[in-house]
């Protein structure tokens, strides 16, 4: 295990300095909106909150923690925080594969797609889209987040933005219900999966193993949401021993502290999953990301709703 | 020997829910728990009623093993929100970290 306070300033230190937990510059970040044509005005804004964006570099940061968590070398972990946040973020830009950010863009192209096959009225606008701070307020850094969330909430305010469509349950957790807290900012805000209104499906029936993130299906009650959207595809949730408000962790809160711990946690959400003989969908990036990490075939929910479309 | 500090409770206010006193200590959370190898968030509650801010700062980094994930406060039988209150005691190391 990592000590807490290093990973905690340095993620605080690179969040301050560029509004990024990893000290990357934005327009490095945001790039999957790039050969979409999207609307820069409609009734919401997409808001992806760059989770899905992180993924790439937290698997390539997590993965150095992983092979040094508990060895003599971790303790220079505490180092990181001195090291200029443009610098370390670039350079984590630079070694993280390329593939693996587009796969991660393909995601969100996926929910572009299911959208506008609802016929969604939304719009996107990338220099309104940032992370949330989510990260620092689970890891007990309350300052730092209000600090940072404030700073958000204003600038969708001046943009005029009241509606948000969100794509993953730790941001919609964040501005749903941490933000008018602590920011008295109010918006209205959706999970894209509780827009989306499709039909049909022509692939017959099937089953599939549905991971509830903690989020969705216990801190905001929403999983029967995506559920039933699948059901109206022709696609059964198989039944979970954990599910729902009583749902398993995926272990990836865990990975910046302990790799070890998130990989433990991890494997018996797997084998719970597993358990089912259906392929794994989930609906969270890390939840995505960290039993992808175990070597699970995992599917976002996104895809296998964009495949139902063709 | 650990010092008991009888207005810890009264410290932690100002970082989390006050609602530690509302536990009877029956262990369904630690039960719950996706920490399985210890008695985790019990033990920590436990340090809270009693006032044992010593050993909550002696064993500060076990609290970040915590993953959010809130199945304690979702199975709570006395509703004291022990997540909340494993949060708030993060809130409260960092602050003691950074003050010292």
């Amino acid at each position: 295990m990592y000590h807490p306070r290093d990973i905690i300033e340095t993620i605080a230190g690179n969040l301050r300095a560029t509004r990024n937990p990893f000290g990357i510059p934005h327009f490095m970040v945001n790039r999957w909106w790039g050969r979409s044509k999207l609307p820069r005005q409609g009734d919401a804004l997409l808001f992806t909150g760059l989770m899905y964006q992180f993924i790439p570099y937290i698997e390539k940061s997590t993965g150095y923690l992983s092979r040094y968590e508990d060895t003599p070398l971790s303790r220079y972990v505490g180092y990181t925080r001195y090291v200029p946040s443009y610098l370390s973020g670039l350079g984590l830009a630079m070694i993280t594969p390329r593939r693996e950010k587009q796969k991660m863009n393909g995601i969100l192209n996926n929910i572009v797609r299911v959208l506008n096959a609802s016929r969604v009225d939304f719009y996107y606008r990338p220099e309104l889209d940032h992370y949330s701070g989510i990260l620092l307020y689970d890891l007990g850094d309350r300052d730092t987040f209000v600090t940072h969330a404030r700073w958000l909430a204003d600038r969708l305010k001046k943009a005029g933005v009241r509606k948000l469509i969100t794509v993953d349950p730790h941001t919609t957790y964040a501005l749903k219900e941490l933000f008018p807290k602590y920011t008295g900012s109010r918006f209205e805000v959706h999970p894209y999966f509780e827009m989306i209104q499709l039909k049909g499906g022509n692939n017959g029936r099937r089953t599939v193993a549905l991971h509830d993130p903690c989020f969705y299906g216990r801190y905001l009650g929403l999983s029967d949401v995506p559920a039933k959207a699948l059901a109206e595809l022709g696609i059964d949730c198989a039944e979970l021993e954990r599910s729902g408000a009583y749902t398993h962790c995926c272990g990836g809160p865990a990975e910046s502290v302990s790799p070890r711990l998130a990989d433990d946690v991890g494997r018996r959400r797997l084998a719970q999953l597993e358990g089912t003989g259906a392929p794994i969908v989930a609906m969270c990036p890390i939840c995505l990301g960290n039993l992808r990490k175990l070597g699970a075939d995992v599917r976002d929910l996104s895809s296998v709703l964009v495949e139902t479309l063709s | 020997m650990t010092m008991l500090n009888p207005d810890f409770a009264e410290e932690l206010k100002q970082f989390s829910e006050d609602s530690a006193l509302a536990c009877f200590n029956c262990g369904t959370c630690a039960a719950i728990c996706p920490l399985i190898d210890s008695h985790f968030p019990r033990s920590m509650i436990r340090y809270v009623q009693i006032g044992a801010k010593e050993r909550i700062l002696e064993a500060a980094t076990e609290l970040w093993k915590c993953l959010h994930c809130g199945l304690c406060t979702q199975t709570c039988p006395r509703e004291a929100n022990p997540g909340e209150i494993i949060l708030g005691l993060k809130r409260l190391v960092l602050d003691h970290w950074r003050k010292s």
